[in-house]
């Protein structure tokens, strides 16, 4: 693949991009647009950043809805762009969509309803700031952020430009975990006050590979953005970035979304006062984001244990991601498909009596593009995503201070431990600001 | 005797360490013995302090366990065995249940038919034979060098190195304990024999800062994981060097000296420990940090230092 031009000022006309990129002859034979029954008033107009691996997903779920028009593919890597320019291409054959190697050229465009970001971790809440602060709403990755008071910026930037985001935790829209929630809300396992949660297995053995001169089809400062300037290595960049603390938080950070979700949908947490880890870093590679990781989070009058094993409770140990609902009168326990009460020694799947409360989700992206529209929140919002993702980070710094910590959550910080609350953020490299 | 015991000395040495056979043999050993009393020892049936001997004797002993582990070192004592004296000294046991992860080094007296030379006296027992008999004359003091380097292990009896195994060739040793604590087998031959220990003194080479920083070259998974926990027992004494070996290109050292210098630092962090000393790492921090030549060690140290100087 040719190399794509370093460009920062202006996209890279479409003709002229498919023109380097070598992508495949079926973009430049259809050039008519698709022609849909939504009128064109009525289609948001989509800008995807970071469109490799998630990003792609990001691509065909947003390019398979009627009412959706994808305007921009942007990433940091000229490689990636090509494949994702032929991926949208195969589901629209002839959109006009360009490519940017720079978010910011793509947020200057006033045509751009609301964008997607599937970068790492580290550059998440940047963009959505940055896109909230341009007038445009954000379906944004998991798991939220990489620190835990981006969130607080990102919410506060949200609210001042009323803008409108979704967390891409897209398990949130299944029946399974709508269902879950209406039967925990019940009361019919009684009061709930103990919920394990767990998700196997942890950062791999990555070896010791070498620091390299970054590929030239990589723009490797603006992947580092506001992180810390450090020598290229291709282990700690695409794809296995998520198993260093510089950028993400290992398998708990990048799972924590998923199976967290239908816990604090359920329960709403809140209060929490102590947060006490325990795990190890890997020791067969470069990798130091948990090996494994266990957590105990005390909230008001609710105890959540995260584990990186299952619990060994009954119908456990074969889900390899889980929670367990442990109330006064019965059991339950979920996976993303799948789920059992435990009531009176019966094992039931559902309990007709308990009536359907919840509006299901026409499809998370979908459930997504009508906030963009309505202006009401979908369900996977920020101020939601925050509260249920904040706990994962407070776990994540006492895993890595080797000490339980106490936790004031009206003043969002720790109990006399300042150099925890240092972890709760991180300086960003010049010339990134959150502000 | 003592130029024997230099031999050996010199041998572990040059595996080992770069300070022993400096000055005076018996430089940096400790004793683990005073002579008195079974001090810094777990309690156990069938041993007791005579005439400043360690004296075990009947059918039915338990094994002495030191209170401490120990990762690497080298174990020095005099260990005299009656006619069928049967005893021998566990290395790296694990607290609980000391079975899986330790080894055995043998003392055994030559009566029995069933020593051979992986059962005999200096064997690392049922895994690696002695390459030469040691003397194994009973009613006799002999002493016992075991060095423990790693994956190194050489066991030398009256200054004559009879073992030399390296662990990850010895299929049954692969997955060992890297650390643990250090056992005397009680006598399990007969009620009335007996084994008498003296002398029993060691040489801890992870409170050696070279010795430990050299472990950072290793990409074994178990020697990394003792490497960087010595590192982070040692505490600011290490870091000078751990900033080194982040600077240098190696691809396995880094990452380890990394983490190392987060849990140091994050030991200090606590709110409970001294705020002298808390201040001393901030500044021995800020130091290394003008003297990094790399930025990306220039800004992890001042990162590192900034959660030190947090709520001043």
């Amino acid at each position: 693949m040719s190399r794509i031009g370093r460009t920062r000022s202006g996209p890279l006309g479409r003709r002229e991009f498919v023109r380097q990129a070598a992508v495949g002859a079926a973009g430049l034979t259809l050039l008519s647009r698709r022609a849909g029954a939504t009128p064109p008033s009525d289609k948001i107009v989509v800008a995807h950043i970071g469109v490799n691996g998630m990003g792609r997903n990001h691509i065909r779920w947003f390019a398979g809805l009627e009412d959706v028009e994808v305007a921009a593919l942007c990433d940091v890597d000229g490689g990636h762009l090509g494949k994702a320019m032929e991926t949208l291409y195969d589901i629209r054959p002839g959109s006009r969509t360009e490519a940017y190697l720079d978010f910011r050229r793509v947020l200057d465009r006033k045509d751009i309803d609301a964008i997607t970001c599937a970068t790492p971790d580290h550059w998440h809440a940047l963009v959505a700031v940055m896109a909230f602060q341009s007038g445009k709403d954000v379906y944004g990755e998991k798991p939220l952020t990489y620190s835990a008071r981006e969130g607080r910026a990102m919410l506060d930037t949200l609210e001042r430009h009323d803008r409108i985001f979704q967390l891409g935790n897209q398990i949130h829209a299944s029946d399974n975990y709508h269902r879950v929630v209406e039967l925990v809300r019940s009361g019919v396992l009684g009061e709930v006050r103990k919920v394990h949660l767990w998700k196997t297995g942890g950062s791999p053995d990555l070896g010791f590979p070498a620091n390299e001169a970054p590929p030239g089809a990589l723009d490797f400062d603006m992947w580092l953005g506001p992180s810390r300037e450090v020598e290229y290595n291709p282990a700690r960049c695409h794809f296995s970035y998520r198993y260093f603390l510089e950028y993400s938080g290992g398998k708990y950070q990048d799972f924590w979304c998923h199976i967290a979700d239908v816990a604090f949908w359920a329960l709403q947490p809140k209060g929490l006062r102590r947060v006490s880890a325990r795990g190890e870093s890997p020791i067969d590679g470069i990798a130091d984001a948990p090996a494994w990781i266990d957590v105990d989070f005390a909230f008001d009058g609710l105890d959540i244990h995260w584990t990186t094993e299952p619990p060994d409770l009954p119908g456990a140990a074969e889900r390899g991601i889980g929670a367990y609902f442990i109330g006064t009168k019965g059991t339950l326990v979920c996976d993303y498909g799948t789920r059992e009460i435990r009531l009176d020694g019966e094992v039931l799947e559902d309990l007709p009596e308990v009536p359907e409360t919840i509006p299901r989700s026409p499809g998370h992206q979908q459930n997504f593009v009508d906030s963009v529209k309505s202006r009401i929140h979908p369900e996977s919002n920020l101020a939601y995503a925050r509260e249920m993702t904040l706990p994962m980070h407070l776990g994540l710094i006492s895993w890595r201070l080797k000490r339980p910590l106490e936790w004031d959550a009206e003043k969002e910080r720790f109990v006399n431990d300042p150099a925890a609350d240092y972890l709760l953020s991180r300086d960003y490299r010049a010339p990134w600001t959150l502000s | 005797m003592k130029t024997k015991i230099c031999l050996s000395i010199l041998l572990a040495s040059a595996l080992a360490t770069s300070a022993v056979a400096q000055g005076n043999p018996e430089d940096g050993f400790e004793p683990l013995f005073n002579g008195r009393d079974l001090a810094g020892w777990e309690e156990a049936e069938g041993f007791l302090v005579e005439d400043g001997t360690i004296l075990t004797r009947g059918a039915k002993a338990g094994d002495l366990y030191t209170q401490a582990e120990y990762g690497n070192y080298i174990l020095r004592f005099d260990y005299m065995l009656s006619e069928m004296g049967n005893s021998g000294v566990f290395v790296r046991a694990e607290e609980g249940e000391p079975l899986e992860g330790r080894f055995e080094v043998q003392l055994l007296a030559p009566w029995t038919p069933y020593r051979d030379d992986l059962h005999c006296t200096g064997s690392l027992y049922g895994h690696v034979a002695v390459t030469s008999r040691p003397d194994e004359s009973t009613d006799a003091w002999h002493s016992m060098e075991i060095v423990l380097d790693r994956d190194t292990v050489i066991v030398s009896v009256d200054g004559k190195a009879v073992t030399w195994a390296q662990t990850e060739h010895v299929e049954s040793l692969r997955e060992k304990n890297l650390k643990g604590r250090i056992g005397l087998q009680g006598n399990h031959s007969d009620p009335n024999q007996w084994v008498r220990f003296k002398n029993v003194r060691l040489k801890n080479l992870d409170s050696d800062v070279g010795y430990v920083l050299r472990g950072f070259g290793r990409s074994e998974p178990q020697i990394r994981r003792t490497t960087r926990d010595a590192a982070v027992d040692l505490g600011s004494a290490v870091i000078p060097g751990l900033c080194r070996i982040m600077a240098s290109p190696d691809p396995v050292g880094p990452a380890a000296a990394r983490e190392a210098l987060f849990a140091i630092a994050a030991q200090a962090s606590a709110p409970d420990y001294p705020s002298d000393s808390r201040d001393a790492m901030r500044e021995m921090l800020a130091g290394e940090r003008d003297r990094a030549e790399s930025g990306e060690v220039k800004g992890y140290l001042e990162w590192l230092r900034g959660m030190l100087t947090a709520g001043d």
